[in-house]
């Protein structure tokens, strides 16, 4: 596929899907100047990473009309390597969801599930990479906000190892957990936009080096091979058949061995998650108060957006010392150590990447039931481990995800598992 | 219940919010305080300090854009507060 028919796609079905917010003018110069390792390919990206001279919106009023100032460090790379960025994704505003509803601009239409919600907050990548908008898309994940949409809308998502991807750039919502990765059609697309993203950075002060990706590995069918099948019961268990059926084909035709694991705490993931998220988001946009850019935040928000600062604000009191941020620190070590536990007899963690299928746009849902789309994404984040989403199949016709994770810096192996599970 | 459809919020709802949102954390904190495993969770760092960059002020900021951006400009200054002084 070429720019001309994404450009022609989008077009066509944009005004359904909304995944694009502003196309990038230069698309069509930069495709006859294109060349490296990405030479021809054509990226969207979540529009809360800085790409110089486009609206970074963060899909809200409150940036409505900002526009980058620099290229983040990911978008040098992806420029350096010939990529060609065809336009702003929408996405929840300020990331703040699961679901690609919360947009300002408009909730996200599931392409391969019309009328269901695209997933989030990278609604608008997943979906443009689904909708043959692009080749593959940039989006962040700090609790699945990148495995989420890619599960719903049956494309590959990946969440990389925290601080293998520089984060320069990226407008945060937790800077604990968030991390910059690749979403694609295939496992292979995704090793490859990786393989440029990844590296250390001086400009992100929690950035690392890691082993590169060997894009000739990833094709190779690993031997000896231990999968850990996660024992964690969800709401929707045909999803849960769906996983295992796939596992039992794995297992037969490779030759690997599967045993059940459990994460004790696993069902403080949620309790544990969203505190450090409210605290941590409530900080990093103090920032957004309308003087220097933008408008001030706490006037022109969207109600989930307004309830993180609240929330926030509120448990960041001096008062409260020590029951919500303090102790939800404390629990995000118990789960991280608990993980790094299991990896010690297996090789790889796998389960749904969400425990139901998406509900439909505009559905009346408790936040309680919200938060709980990212009960098995989260604890990637918080262990800081790497996991990927890729199509395991239908139910009810909606495309549905298997997450596979790996311990941290194995990244390489991962996308390994996932390319020999995705050619069964 | 609620959809999650971006709007407006006004001062009624913003007050439903708060509530909400603290008997969000509320029970969330409940939750985690039950658990009787849970230890401090420092992080042994061996520097403290990062190297800057050698070249840390030339950040290629595109500045015609940043001046586009602010509410109010003057020529090469963003003017962020006027007061009487």
């Amino acid at each position: 596929m070429t720019l001309k028919n994404n450009l022609d796609n989008i077009r066509k079905h944009n005004k359904d899907i909304n995944a694009i917010l502003e196309l990038n003018p230069s698309a069509v110069a930069d495709e006859k100047k294109s060349k490296g390792k990405l030479k021809g390919k054509v990226i969207a990206v979540k529009a809360n990473i800085n790409v110089n001279g486009l609206k970074v919106s963060c899909a809200s009023k409150v940036l409505e009309d900002y526009r980058g100032t620099y290229d983040a460090s990911v978008i040098g790379r992806i420029k350096g390597e010939g990529g060609i960025i065809v336009g702003m994704a929408n996405m929840d505003e300020f990331a703040c969801g699961s679901s690609g509803e919360t947009s300002a601009f408009g909730s996200v239409q599931n392409p391969n599930a019309k009328g269901y919600v695209s997933g989030g907050s990278s609604s608008g990548s997943a979906a443009s990479v689904a909708a043959d908008f692009c080749d593959m898309a940039l989006g962040s994940d700090t609790g699945g906000s990148i495995r989420n949409p890619a599960s719903h809308c049956g494309v590959v998502g990946m969440k990389p190892t925290y601080s293998s991807v520089s984060r320069y750039g990226l407008i945060d919502l937790s800077m604990s957990l968030d991390q910059i990765g690749p979403i694609a059609k295939n496992v292979s697309d995704c090793a490859l936009l990786l393989s440029v993203i990844q590296g250390f950075d001086e400009r992100d002060s929690i950035s690392h080096d890691s082993p590169e990706i060997n894009l000739k590995d990833v094709e190779k069918i690993p031997r000896d091979l231990v999968l850990g099948l996660l024992d964690f019961e969800i709401q929707d268990a045909r999803i849960q058949e769906l996983i295992n059926e796939k596992i039992e084909t794995a297992v037969k035709k490779y030759g690997w061995k599967v045993k059940k694991v459990k994460i004790p705490s696993l069902d403080l993931a949620i309790a544990t998650y969203y505190p450090l998220v409210y605290v941590e988001f409530f900080s990093g946009t103090r920032r957004f108060d309308g003087r220097r850019y933008g408008k001030k935040i706490d006037d022109f928000a969207g109600p989930e957006v307004v309830r993180r600062l609240l929330g926030g604000s509120e448990i960041t009191k001096a008062e409260h010392k020590g029951r919500y941020y303090h102790l939800a620190l404390k629990a995000k070590k118990l789960i991280a150590d608990e993980i790094a536990k299991v990896f010690k007899d297996v090789d790889c963690i796998v389960s749904p990447t969400v425990p139901r299928l998406p509900h439909k746009i505009g559905e009346e849902i408790s936040v309680e039931d919200m938060y709980s789309y990212d009960a098995l994404t989260i604890p990637a984040n918080l262990a800081g481990n790497c996991a990927i989403s890729i199509p395991a199949g239908k139910v009810d016709s909606i495309p549905v995800g298997m997450q596979i994770m790996c311990d941290s810096f194995e990244d390489g192996k991962l996308l390994q598992i996932a390319r020999s599970i995705e050619k069964l | 219940m609620t959809d999650f459809l971006w709007h407006e919020v006004d001062e009624k709802e913003k007050a439903d919010i708060q509530q909400e949102a603290k008997k969000i954390m509320d029970d969330f904190s409940k939750k985690l305080s039950k658990v009787s495993k849970l230890k401090e969770a420092e992080i042994e760092r061996p520097l403290s300090e990062r190297k800057e960059l050698e070249n840390a002020n030339s950040l290629n900021i595109d500045k015609d854009i940043m001046l586009k951006n602010a509410p109010e400009s003057k020529n090469d200054f963003i003017v962020s507060e006027k007061g009487e002084w």
